[in-house]
């Protein structure tokens, strides 16, 4: 089915304004939009979503080089009693950050990486309903990023980095106990790297309701889909919660405002209330795109479907919800009254169910399967195992009195690490080992993938293992040092030992992608193919690394798992055989008369006058008046930029300038002429024919 | 690799995981030399909280082995040999052979919704029963009640004798917080400035100390001994260095000590090292530091004859004011009352040892007569604290340095302290 007639941005032609009537429209060259897909420049302006993704992803794993250092600083000076490696103030200061950049600048961003790739591959859709305003998020997300981290080195060696850790507990982030300009940092820095998460929540929203292909219907979609879905939506409801803390926070501190100040009669209970509101959602915002991962992985590696697709589906939507219900048990100590106390001690022990059925049904899978332990099924079995641990310490801290005894001690380290590091970024670990041959085109070497693997998991085991015993001997969380005579030397040597293990582990992933790179140059950039593991999604339907417009033509999907059934069939006995060969099913990204959305400056523009806003607000308000000024002029250039490429005068006419969206992706027109098409392409159709 | 190197290979990692769960078992079990450990409480809600999760841990350590066995076993059945690159037609699978393509089990996947759900209601109602059982802090036998108020980076101990808290202390401590061994001692828990948390582990649970409220707590130790605690919220710069101890006494001694801090302290006699202390320290630490007996509110820049103590930290009992009314100058200018400075064991948050080989085994009361002071620590300390503690006295949160100080002003100091006991 062809959509159009003309062929993509062309490199030769140049910026210039094409002469005839279309010159009404754009009175000035900035108006006119960027071109062509080559060069470091047009990363800057792309707006395409696999783009976007892979650059999420570079940026969150440059967050996690910064952020496992701050780990290391952190076991170094615990390593022995008295410890003496970096002082107290710089202590604090290091734990804050390393919190703040895991969660937000690594776990957050590495699942928008899989969401802003996969996503609209998964629903066989040919980008995120708003391009333009997905650009927008990641520049906003690195914004706040570089603006957070920059506090590092701001007036000294972590003089003005945040220093209330990244819980911020209200009155310790007033200016009284807090006079450096950390807690502004991490007010404003959060409230930017909300803005991004929340526009891209609603973005990936409206791309999974509006713009599967035809036949993807809610329970034909992957389980990963549906993770990252159910992500958004808790994104969408707990940003504004935390925003609003923060408002209230950056106003206390720079404006004297009194939400927080108990002398003039606040209750600092406030603070941790609207934080853990946030808070709560957020862990399951940080394990559920791990948990869609894994459900991706498991199947293509037992050789059979997910077992219990439903009750997968339905468990994440059920801990979407009770996710909501459970954040006082963050408060257990903290003085809310016992009935408080009791509701969200029970709310909390319940959640272990839907995802206990989760563990239960992975295992399922495997059973009776075929099991190859790649790489990425190494990383997903790692995850059901140390997720496992994770749960059932949580499960003994949701019995309320005796988190009475383990709360704010290296028990909740330990048991969060599990979580976090043993679910989700071991998940997503193996979602790069995954997805990197459809994103790059080439595999990274298995060898090295599995020996970082178990350095990874020993290490990890070595370190957060140890934190439980630790813990339950009464070592509590955010002290810079601990007495000799204590007793926690031994299992805080053991773990400050794996720690740099883990850092080894670390380091072999990175050595393994420069070497897989370099052997796959060497050796003339060989061809994957579209499905280098026998996969099940529709990402793995089109060529790797996947063309810019994603799809050849519209994919009719007739059930789940659409594109293990055209490659899979069953003979009279029942038995599994090969119905058709990939290279028949898969497209091999050849028709490039796909239109697509142009290329566009200003959502990184847009980015760099938040950036100037949020050091304005912390520094100088002149700085933040000038930068409105341009993040005024870059919303005015973002409305008045034409919404067609330049290059095809006269035919953006008839384009809606007012589609905040920019190029596709008007609901009216689905189920046009088409037919099939209901997708990105149908209001293509309507433009160019 | 060949089926007798991979059985090796997962010999020697069952062996390697069995190993480190013994270590770790042993390591739990042999709970020596752990003086804030929560495994071997002394007090009993700390043991109330180790009936009710000990048999918890046991079920979540079935569970665990359960899933970790199910996940090997699944490994070791399942598992099978393949291509090495990947690079065939069915990618890392040398063949076509597809096992049984089940995609589910309702009964199954009810069942192992419904099995946990019960487990955890029937964990849920223990908890609950525990949990108001615990909450339930009833004046104590002896009706002695004290405020514990938390700033950074110490902890304030005003005695109520006859438990009302509405009128003055009769007596105020700091870090070292003594009871009566086998009573429940009612705490009334409050902050001056950021939150903080008491936490005994032997004794009981945490509970937050935050400003603006009053937290009950309860503590009850069944054996007499010194057990140590650690500020558990985040309270800032010198967090790390927030210590305290909880001493618990025969009646027969807890009543001698408590005699002995209602005895004020007399002023040493001028021209001795002593008196030349105290000539400095009215000077130096008196505008902070109360000594009952010796130093007056005038000290403090107070009116002569007002009380001695700021206790009413929130102002609750002035009458006319409604409300908290914390004030910056009770967040900055509060330290800990010295009046017996020498019967306690620790100072300076219980951060350093106020004796050399004091141990946890000479009897509390003789402290001051058979142990060695630490004089050098204490020496140290009063010299330049921000060094030995992190602190940030330019704006009054920790004890500012005094490195005017000569080092025989020094000892004298110590000389003037030593007589407080």
């Amino acid at each position: 089915m062809t959509i159009t007639d003309r062929t993509i941005t062309a490199p030769e032609e140049t910026l210039a304004l094409p002469a005839g009537p279309a010159i009404a429209h754009r009175p000035l060259g900035i108006f006119t939009r960027p071109q062509g897909s080559e060069g470091w420049r047009s990363w800057l302006f792309t707006v395409d979503h696999k783009r976007i993704g892979i650059m999420y992803g570079a940026a969150a794993l440059f967050f996690f080089l910064v952020g496992g250092a701050e780990a290391l600083f952190i076991r170094l000076q615990l390593a022995t009693p008295n410890g003496s490696v970096i002082g107290a103030g710089t202590y604090n200061g290091v734990f804050t950050m390393h919190g703040v950049t895991m969660v937000f600048l690594v776990i957050m961003p590495m699942a928008a990486a899989f969401a802003n790739y996969l996503l609209p591959l998964q629903v066989g859709a040919r980008d995120v309903a708003f391009p333009r305003l997905n650009a927008f998020s990641f520049w906003c997300f690195l914004a706040g990023g570089l603006l957070l981290t920059s506090s590092i080195l701001v007036g000294g060696w972590f003089q003005n980095a945040p220093d209330g850790g990244w819980f911020a507990y209200a009155p310790n982030t007033g200016l009284l106990f807090s006079p450096s300009k950390g807690i502004d940092f991490y007010a404003v820095g959060l409230q930017i790297l909300g803005i991004a998460s929340l526009v891209s929540a609603i973005n990936l929203i409206v791309t999974v309701l509006n713009m599967r292909t035809p036949g993807m219907s809610f329970f034909r979609m992957p389980v990963l889909t549906w993770m990252l879905l159910i992500t958004q939506f808790l994104l969408l409801f707990a940003l504004p919660v935390i925003t609003v803390a923060l408002f209230l926070l950056m106003f206390d501190r720079l404006w004297d405002a009194n939400f927080f100040n108990v002398e003039a009669g606040a209750d600092p209970l406030l603070w941790q209330h609207l934080f853990w509101i946030f808070g709560h959602p957020e862990v399951y915002i940080l394990i559920l795109p791990a948990f869609g991962i894994v459900s991706e992985i498991i199947p293509t590696f037992s050789r059979k479907p997910l077992f219990g697709y439903h009750f997968m589906v339905a468990s994440g939507i059920a801990i979407g919800f009770m996710g909501w219900g459970v954040w006082a048990h963050h408060m257990f100590t903290s003085g809310v009254g016992p009935l408080s106390v009791a509701a969200f001690s029970v709310s909390t022990m319940f959640i272990a169910v839907p995802t206990g059925v989760k563990i239960l049904n992975w295992l399922a899978t495997m059973y009776r399967g075929r099991l190859r332990f790649t790489t990425p099924m190494l990383y997903a079995v790692g995850v059901v195992s140390m997720f496992t641990i994770g749960g059932l310490s949580g499960v003994t801290h949701a019995i309320a009195p005796s988190d009475t005894q383990q709360t704010d001690t290296y028990y909740i380290v330990a048991h969060f690490h599990y979580v976090i590091f043993g679910g989700a970024l071991l998940g997503l670990f193996g979602g790069f080992y995954y997805w990197w041959p459809k994103a790059f085109g080439y595999k990274l070497s298995e060898a090295w993938g599995k020996a970082s693997f178990w350095v990874m998991l020993i290490g990890f085991n070595f370190t957060f293992g140890p934190m439980h015993i630790l813990g339950l001997q009464g070592m509590s969380r955010r002290i810079a040092t601990y007495r000799a005579d204590e007793g926690f030397a031994l299992w805080n040597m053991v773990a400050t030992i794996g720690a740099f293990v883990i850092a080894v582990g670390v380091a072999m992933f990175f050595w393994n992608v420069y070497v897989s790179t370099r052997n796959w140059r060497r050796a003339g950039r060989p061809d994957v193919g579209p499905d280098p593991w026998d996969a099940r999604g529709l990402e793995w339907m089109t060529a790797s690394p996947v063309p810019e417009h994603n799809f050849d033509e519209d994919i009719q999907v007739d059930r789940l798992d659409h594109f293990w059934h055209r490659k899979y069939g069953k003979d009279e006995s029942g038995r599994v055989v090969r119905a058709a060969p990939t290279s028949e099913i898969a497209h091999d990204g050849s028709n490039t008369n796909v239109h697509l959305p142009s290329p566009s400056y200003w959502p990184i523009v847009l980015g760099g006058g938040i950036l100037l806003v949020g050091y304005g607000i912390i520094y100088n308000l002149w700085l933040a008046a000038a930068g409105l000024v341009f993040l005024i002029g870059a919303i005015y250039g973002w409305i008045l930029e034409p919404a067609d490429d330049p290059d095809a005068a006269g035919h953006h006419d008839d384009h809606h300038d007012d589609d905040d969206g920019g190029d596709h992706g008007d609901p009216d027109s689905n189920g046009g002429p088409n037919g099939e098409s209901a997708s990105a392409e149908t209001e293509e159709e309507a433009t160019v024919g | 690799m060949s089926g007798r190197a991979r059985g090796l290979v997962w010999l020697s990692s069952l062996l390697v995981i069995a190993g480190t769960i013994a270590l770790i078992v042993v390591a739990i079990v042999v709970d020596k030399d752990h003086p804030l450990s929560t495994l071997s409480p002394v007090g009993r809600q700390g043991r109330d909280i180790a009936e009710l999760i000990n048999p918890i841990f046991i079920v979540a350590g079935v569970v665990f082995f359960l899933v970790q066995g199910a996940v090997l076993a699944l490994w070791w059945r399942y598992r099978v040999a393949g291509s090495e690159t990947g690079d065939g037609e069915y990618g890392y699978y040398d063949d076509d052979e597809f096992p049984d393509q089940t995609h589910g089990n309702n009964r199954l996947e009810i069942a192992w919704t419904i099995v946990p759900t019960v487990l955890l209601a029937v964990i849920s109602v223990f908890t609950l029963v525990a949990l108001f059982a615990l909450d339930d802090v009833k004046a104590s036998d002896e009706d002695i009640t004290v405020t514990v108020i938390g700033q950074q980076w110490w902890w304030e101990y005003q005695y109520h004798l006859d438990g009302d808290t509405d009128t003055p202390p009769d007596f105020v401590t700091a870090n070292e917080l003594v009871i009566p061994v086998g009573v429940d001692v009612a705490l009334d828990i409050k902050s001056r400035d950021v939150i903080h948390s008491f936490w005994i582990p032997k004794l009981n649970g945490k509970r937050d100390a935050v400003p603006g409220r009053s937290h009950d707590w309860v503590i009850q130790s069944e054996e007499p001994g010194r057990f140590r605690g650690q500020c558990t919220e985040f309270c800032g710069l010198s967090h790390g260095y927030m210590k305290m101890v909880a001493v618990a006494l025969p009646t027969a001694e807890f009543h001698q000590w408590k005699n002995n801090q209602m005895t004020p302290a007399e002023a040493p006699a001028e021209g001795t090292p002593e008196g030349e202390g105290w000539a400095t320290f009215s000077q130096q630490c008196a505008s902070c530091h109360v000594v009952n007996g010796l130093t007056s509110a005038a000290n403090r820049g107070g009116a002569a004859d007002s009380p001695p103590d700021d206790w009413d930290i929130y102002g609750e009992h002035n009458g006319g004011s409604a409300g908290p009314v914390l004030t910056t100058e009770l967040v900055a200018g509060a330290a800990p009352n010295l009046t017996h400075l020498m019967t306690r064991g620790t100072f300076a948050g219980s951060a350093f040892d106020l004796y050399l080989n004091a141990g946890d085994h000479i009897p509390y009361l003789e402290l001051a007569d058979s142990g060695t002071l630490n004089r050098g620590e204490l020496e140290a300390w009063i010299y330049n604290a921000p060094q030995r503690k992190p602190a940030d006295a330019d704006d009054l949160r920790g004890m500012p340095a005094r490195t005017g100080l000569s080092p025989d002003d020094i000892d004298d100091v110590v000389a003037f302290l030593s007589t407080l006991d």
